[in-house]
């Protein structure tokens, strides 16, 4: 169906090619999922096969839609047989109002009204769309918007489907309803699918091949099993980005295979998992005491008696379904909203920053050095000495520290934009850090990052909290939170159901917890289970 | 008139609020003006009873009194101003009417902008040119989005403990001008993206058609008959001044059979429009359909909006 040969691209005053010599033939009706770390050129591949969407740049050798040149072929059928889904779903929509999104497409192809109107009525019907096909669609949530970006696409009835990490900004169920209906479109339809991503439990589920690219090349390629076999054997840096059961066994897909094979491998079953003791709390500096609250005087309560407490030198994360109220938790401990009731205090002194669920919200400056700048100095360009600060005197020298301590300093002429999803979080963080905050609220950090990113984060959280600081995240990630947090704190309906020492917590859950504690009830991350291998028997390999 | 096409709702409110306009009959005037007042409370209950309360009311007040302060016509002295103008009855008359006139096509507006959302308006305007309806459509997307970007912005700037509300004039003129720059940027950096998803949809090939939801159907085809017909009807009767009002120098308003006839014609029309988006039961009462199901011994149907 598509045949790339021999391709290579580089984007213009790049030396280094962003694809490198890559032949892939992809026949149709398979479920393709290309995963990598950032930049390994998996969305510049992605974007090549769509004619409208591809970057500007050197390319060389050739790419075939069925047996025809990608670049002879015309515009009409190249918009409406090879469908394409960004990862922004608020970008992509174009009209006000549902039903025009859905009738667009079909409007650029020049179709009567009659045709129009059918096919829209068929997508409605097969996407679930019904019941909001009148909304506006400014009022649709994350996950209804990116279901109708790709209702929209298939209203053209495309031959193929290619989605660029179409779930990176969507919560957990919202993501796994997108795979589904991805899935089905698959099944049912016959449709081709080629999907980038980093969230790879779901998607390797669904798949019928798995590419592995790194550095622009296709380093493994075939059934996701094989190739998570083949990673786990060549301990390659990606098998750390795998779903929790293919870095325990290479070639193991679900958690139930995963627990075959454990209980098949060794007699521990009956084994406790080890909770380390309560460490010596340290001092309590932020508490909140029953507080309730609500948006509008006639809304219904968010926030409904919720008690809560954050210490100095420890990472708090709030876990919780969506409409838990967690966001708007952090803005009531921020200060931005009054409680109607209950108290928040906290220590004196003690000053509190946050990030944003999205980073971009946060940049002002032009560039990064001038968006940190823009912090510390507010009154530079008025010419009017800079207030002093309370406590530790904030200089230009800060600006390098924190740079460095956020990894930034390649990046300070870039403009915030510009950079990646971990790169803008962390530059997020920087800003937020420069405040020199004893409290940092985090929402939502590891929204869209991959493992590499969640890992720098993670080292530079750590580091944050040696010094001394409360750091509260509010978080869907559940292996991030086990892996990094020392308390969590489950939300639901409003209130903390449960606040506990973060292994004690999963170790409690049957189904809110990780994979590897689903795997086995006596560990808690993908580390137990993976150290615990090492320690009982020596990988083969 | 809600589920009507937005061509028939058009018609229809162009002749209602024209002749709300148009005839300063006090009978037509108290017509339009008690028929504007039920669409609206049919169609916002409380809300447009604080409106009529909070600013109809208190309109009407000014503009009748006005007329009644600065106008000199009339031959029926009833007394003398302060000023020395003297208050006559006929001014008085013609004051409450013109406040009436005023209120009715207000009221009727605000009853316009009830009926026809931006769908609708979109639609309309499409019929016109295609590409403004496109146009038109995207800036309803574009604008609502840019200034909640602007309040997120300006949020996340108060988390960092730069709260953009305080400080001198000049400082809160910067923090403003950096947020609005900042806004510019991401949604020129956003419309790329959007322009993207535009072309992967095909966007910018010939022939491109403009699709709506609304279908012409039989009622819309009775309705717009009905308007044209009653308007017709009452434009001609006007003509033959069944609906004269002459309020200076002296009264003289038309009460001929004729007169009567094109009242009950006016009630007629206002009144379909306030059934129409009166409670369902209403509706069922017209509609073909609902009648054969009520045959059937369906249970009355729920009141709700129509």
């Amino acid at each position: 169906m598509l045949n790339i040969r021999n391709f290579s691209f580089t984007y213009p005053g790049r030396e280094k090619p962003a694809l490198d010599n890559i032949n892939l033939a992809v026949q149709p009706g398979e479920f393709i999922v290309v995963c990598g770390s950032s930049g390994s050129g998996k969305t510049t591949l992605l974007r090549q096969l769509k004619p409208a969407m591809a970057p500007h740049g050197t390319a060389a050798g050739e790419i075939h839609y069925h047996g025809q040149p990608l670049s002879e072929l015309d515009a009409h059928t190249a918009a409406a047989d090879i469908g394409f889904v960004q990862q922004c779903p608020e970008n992509q929509i174009v009209t006000d109002s549902v039903w025009h999104e859905l009738a667009f497409g079909l409007e650029s192809l020049g179709e009567p009204t009659q045709v129009i109107r059918l096919r829209v009525a068929e997508m409605a019907a097969f996407f679930g769309i019904e019941p909001w096909f009148h909304h506006r669609t400014a009022e649709l949530s994350g996950g209804q918007k990116q279901l109708l970006n790709l209702a929209s696409i298939m209203a053209m009835q495309p031959q193929i489907l290619l989605l660029d990490e179409p779930t990176s900004q969507l919560d957990p169920i919202a993501a796994a309803e997108f795979l589904g209906t991805v899935a089905k479109l698959n099944r049912d339809l016959g449709i081709t699918v080629i999907l980038t991503e980093h969230r790879l439990e779901e998607a390797f589920a669904h798949a019928s091949r798995a590419i592995v690219m790194d550095g622009g090349r296709v380093i493994c390629d075939g059934e996701p099993r094989v190739v998570g076999k083949i990673l786990y054997d060549m301990n390659h840096p990606m098998h750390l980005a795998m779903p929790t059961p293919m870095r325990l066994f290479g070639d193991c897909l679900t958690v139930s295979e995963a627990r075959t094979r454990l209980a098949s491998q060794c007699v521990m079953r009956n084994a406790q998992c080890v909770i380390d003791p309560p460490p010596t709390q340290s001092k309590a500096v932020l508490n909140m005491k029953n507080v309730w609250f609500r948006y509008e005087k006639n809304s219904s309560d968010v926030l409904r008696g919720m008690d809560f407490t954050a210490h100095a030198g420890e990472i708090t994360a709030i876990l919780g379904g969506n409409g838990a109220g967690k966001s708007t938790a952090l803005s009531v401990m921020l200060g931005l909203h009054r409680p109607q009731r209950g108290k928040i205090t906290s220590a004196p002194n003690h000053k509190i920053s946050a990030v944003p669920q999205n980073p971009q919200s946060l940049f002002i400056g032009k560039t990064v050095q001038e968006d940190l700048r823009e912090v510390v100095a507010p009154s530079v360009t008025l010419r009017v000495p800079a207030p002093p600060q309370a406590g530790e005197p904030i200089s230009i020298n800060s600006i390098a520290e924190i740079a460095q301590l956020c990894k930034l300093e390649s990046l300070l002429q870039s403009h915030p934009y510009d950079l990646s999803g971990g790169e803008q979080q962390r530059l997020a963080l920087a800003k937020a850090l420069l405040t020199r905050p004893k409290i940092l609220l985090l929402d939502e950090p590891t929204k869209g990052l991959d493992a590499q990113f969640k890992q720098q984060l993670a080292g530079i959280l750590h580091k944050l909290v040696k010094q001394g600081t409360a750091i509260v995240l509010v978080s869907h990630d559940i292996e991030f939170c086990a892996q990094h947090a020392h308390t969590c704190a489950l939300m639901f309906d409003g209130q903390i159901i449960t606040q506990a020492p973060a292994r004690a917590f999963f170790a409690g859950n049957s189904f809110y917890t990780t994979a590897a504690n689903r795997i086995a009830r006596w560990a808690v991350t993908c580390e137990d289970l993976c150290s615990f291998f090492e320690k009982k028997e020596p990988k083969k390999l | 008139m809600k589920t009507l096409h937005p061509i028939t709702s058009l018609v229809y409110f162009t002749a209602l609020i024209g002749f709300a306009f148009v005839f300063m009959h006090p009978v037509s005037l108290g017509i339009s003006l008690l028929g504007a007042l039920s669409f609206i409370l049919m169609l916002e209950k409380s809300r447009a009873l604080r409106f009529m309360l909070t600013f109809l009311l208190p309109l009407f007040i000014l503009a009748a009194a006005a007329n009644l302060l600065f106008s000199r016509q009339g031959v029926t002295i009833l007394a003398y101003l302060p000023s020395g103008n003297p208050l006559t009855l006929e001014s008085t008359l013609f004051g409450i009417a013109q406040a009436a006139m005023l209120a009715s096509v207000i009221t009727w507006f605000r009853g316009f902008n009830l009926v026809m959302t931006s769908d609708k308006l979109v639609y309309l305007f499409g019929r016109a040119a295609p590409a403004l309806a496109l146009l038109l459509s995207m800036s309803l997307r574009f604008v609502p989005r840019f200034t909640r970007q602007m309040q997120a912005i300006a949020a996340a700037q108060r988390g960092i403990g730069k709260d953009v509300t305080q400080g001198n004039v000049l400082q809160r003129a910067r923090h403003g001008l950096k947020i609005l720059s900042i806004t510019v940027t991401w949604a020129l950096e956003n419309a790329v993206e959007t322009a993207g998803s535009m072309r992967a949809r095909g966007y910018g090939l010939p022939g491109r058609t403009a699709f709506a939801i609304f279908r012409w159907t039989t009622r819309d085809t009775l309705v717009l008959a009905f308007v044209l017909s009653c308007a017709a009807v009452i434009i001609s009767g006007a003509a033959f001044g069944g609906l004269q009002a002459i309020y200076f120098a002296e009264i003289s308003l038309a009460w001929q059979p004729l007169s009567y006839a094109l009242f009950a014609v006016q009630v007629v029309l206002i009144g379909v429009a306030v059934f129409s988006v009166a409670p369902r039961a209403f509706l069922y009462f017209c509609h073909a359909k609902a009648r054969k199901s009520h045959a059937r011994g369906v249970p009355a149907p729920s009141r709700g909006r129509s």
